[in-house]
């Protein structure tokens, strides 16, 4: 059973003697850990693309930034980043082109650009955002030694900051800080913006009023029916879950409320849809990779078929303890170029409630229960490891392979995070 | 197999309210794929809809309609137990029809 | 979602022709009864232009026309978008995005006891008025409302 067995004589083969392993020590403790530990699971494969190549571009032609961030950290390394460090001196009053710097401010390629958390005075594009303060007078309350450290590393004033090093992390150059600098420095006048859905401090929080389970509203639903074609579908070793598992209705009423969970086995937490591929290698022999169409539709059905039952994960194991503790930990991580960690913008503590450019920041709790869900914007159905994915790579930190462990453990925090919300998959959103 | 339109018919008054989800790329012609490629125009260009047979809406759309197309129309003195279809045809001629009783309101 | 379209072809049991007949300009195949595609109207750069090419000299503002569109809508991928004409006689809605790099988006003609109504998703390239234009036996009437398009922050 050595290798990464392709055809699938040898995958039947190879699972045929995971299955008898995992059967044969079934057999031990209480009647729901003795139920647990027989279910058949592949071990040894990845469940998700190797090597794990990141997305190009989505179903309507979004594209994903393709940079390499190796320099910063991310959800697997907590080493990488630069620390603060003192920003360089320069001469006094700092040279720069206000021009150039108010560019910059408003450029949302260079970076996600100033304005994106800021009001900038009388020259502040549409939909600025509230996650930083106004600066509006900046100019005229702050001198130019603050302001150029601030901008090249906030952490020199501000240990936690939101805001990213833009000079440290070298999304801008020293040249263009200086730009930036000599731009703020021409703040001097309060700015009023009276159109109250132009105001991010006036502006209504967007409402969720669409019916996700209307088929005529959430294309989603394809991938529902598609989920139940897969359950019916005989695979390669001649059976089909629908043959072991005669009655989803009555069977998955709550199967899915209780993912994700710890799996001993794995020594760490499986997800919906990860659980999909390793079972499915076990029994039907059908190859259901991760954020294929196929395991979409699939964990769709199976939340689905859950629709209405309260968020209750195990945590009574260690294991399971342990991942909910790391999976906190690693909310609070700073990673990417622009420093940012998951609790920076999703708890309440933080900054969620605010705007980020126009759109909305949520907090963690209450938003996981729709998954998988429809996303308008991309044209595509998504996982909540997707999700995660994407965060990731928006704050230019490299994302994992969906089955990477630490989503997993983030998984569980957040599950344990919404105890009682209930299900309701498939969702429908921005 | 998946059906690949979804649609809804119901009595609301004295008119049928009629919503219907078609699957398609409604490609505009400007997007580009994973390999960098511009993907060729292809959209939906003509839906008809009928009523009991008749044409009661005849709809000429463009590239700058949602992928996954919506369409809700009404049809007044409708019933219940009306029959209802809805056609499409696209820029490569290919084509998707379906249709549907009206339930009671 | 490439995956739907295929299973509607093998259900259809048609080849895909390579050629594109999008801006034939024909009648549209299978029904004769269909109008021609509008192509001048739909390659029309301005908004201007597209409404001449319906036919519209002067489009009279009404405020029987309820153009129900979202203040801020949350992406330009998927704007709805639902019109109803309460002018007696309505014989076609035609929707135009000015700010769309071809501003005509759709034209809805009603007969046989269809009510003059309609609902749709609309895609917008940015913050634009999207204009409901009614031909009712031969006269013009039009209202506007600005839809913004919501700008990102966080990588879209």
């Amino acid at each position: 059973m050595t290798g990464i067995a392709r055809g699938p004589g040898l995958i039947t083969a190879a699972l045929a003697a995971a299955f008898i392993v995992i059967t044969a020590g079934a057999a031990v403790g209480a009647q729901q850990t003795s139920a647990r530990a027989a279910t058949p699971l592949e071990l040894k494969m990845p469940a998700s693309a190797r090597p794990w190549n990141r997305y190009k571009v989505d179903s309507q032609g979004s594209t994903w930034p393709q940079t390499d961030w190796h320099n910063f950290n991310n959800l697997a390394t907590a080493d990488v980043s630069p620390a603060p460090q003192a920003a360089p001196a320069f001469a006094l009053p700092i040279q720069g082109d206000a021009e150039r710097g108010r560019a910059l401010a408003y450029d949302r390629s260079r970076g996600g650009s100033c304005v994106v958390c800021h009001i900038m005075g009388k020259t502040t594009p549409a939909q600025p955002g509230n996650v930083g303060p106004d600066l509006s007078t900046i100019g005229a309350t702050r001198d130019d030694q603050f302001l150029f450290n601030y901008v090249y590393d906030p952490r020199l004033y501000n240990a936690g900051s939101i805001m990213p090093p833009w000079g440290a992390y070298q999304v801008y150059r020293l040249d263009e800080v200086r730009d930036i600098v000599a731009f703020l420095k021409t703040l001097k006048e309060p700015y009023a913006i009276t159109d109250k859905s132009e105001n991010p401090n006036t502006r209504a929080a967007p409402v969720e009023s669409r019916d996700n389970l209307d088929p005529t509203e959430n294309p989603a639903i394809f991938g529902l029916d598609l989920g139940k074609e897969v359950f019916r579908r005989v695979g390669a070793n001649g059976k089909s879950c629908a043959a072991c598992h005669a009655t989803p209705e009555s069977a998955f009423k709550t199967w899915t409320a209780h993912m994700p969970r710890y799996e001993p086995r794995l020594k760490r937490v499986l997800g919906v849809e990860e659980f999909i591929t390793r079972h499915a290698r076990a029994t039907t022999g059908d190859e259901l990779l991760m954020q294929s169409n196929d395991n979409l539709g699939l964990s769709i059905y199976l939340h689905n078929l859950a629709n209405g039952a309260p968020i209750n994960p195990d945590l009574a194991s260690a294991g399971a303890r342990a991942a909910v503790k790391n999976g906190q930990a690693l909310m609070k991580r700073k990673i990417g170029q622009l420093n940012m960690a998951c609790v920076d913008c999703h708890t309440r503590e933080h900054h969620a409630g605010k705007w980020v450019r126009g759109q909305y920041l949520v907090e963690s709790k209450g938003t996981i229960a729709h998954f998988p869900t429809w996303r308008t914007s991309r044209g595509d159905i998504w996982d909540i490891r997707k999700r995660f994915q994407w965060c990731n790579v928006s704050v230019r930190a490299d994302e994992l392979p969906p089955d990477a462990r630490e989503y997993g453990d983030i998984e569980l925090a957040l599950a344990a995070l919404n105890k009682g919300e209930k299900i309701n998959s498939p969702g429908i959103r921005h | 197999m998946a059906d690949p339109m979804k649609i809804r018919a119901r009595m609301e008054g004295d008119a049928a309210d009629v919503k219907v989800l078609m699957s398609h790329p409604m490609e505009t012609g400007q997007r580009k794929n994973e390999k960098g490629e511009l993907v060729p125009v292809h959209f939906i260009q003509s839906v008809i809809a009928t009523h009991n047979g008749k044409t009661v809406l005849d709809v000429q759309w463009s590239q700058a309609v949602a992928r996954n197309p919506f369409l809700g129309f009404r049809v007044k003195g409708a019933k219940a137990g009306d029959k209802v279809t809805v056609s499409w045809t696209d820029t490569k001629g290919d084509k998707g029809s379906i249709d549907t009783t009206v339930a009671a309101a | 979602m490439h995956q739907y379209r295929r299973k509607l072809l093998q259900a259809l049991g048609s080849a895909v022709p390579l050629a594109i007949a999008a801006g034939a300009g024909l009648l549209r195949a299978g029904n004769a009864l269909a109008a021609a595609w509008n192509k001048t109207g739909f390659e029309a750069k301005v908004a201007a232009d597209a409404l001449k090419s319906l036919g519209v000299t002067g489009a009279q503002p009404s405020k029987e026309i309820i153009l129900a569109a979202p203040d801020i809508a949350e992406n330009g991928a998927q704007v709805p978008v639902t019109i109803t004409s309460k002018i007696p006689n309505t014989q076609s809605i035609s929707i135009i995005v000015d700010k769309n790099p071809f501003p005509l988006n759709s034209i809805y003609e009603f007969t046989n006891g269809a009510d003059s109504y309609v609902s749709i998703k609309l895609k917008m390239g940015q913050t634009s008025n999207v204009i409901a234009v009614v031909n009712a036996d031969g006269r013009f009437f039009a209202a506007s409302k600005e839809v913004k398009v919501t700008i990102g922050g966080c990588g879209g």
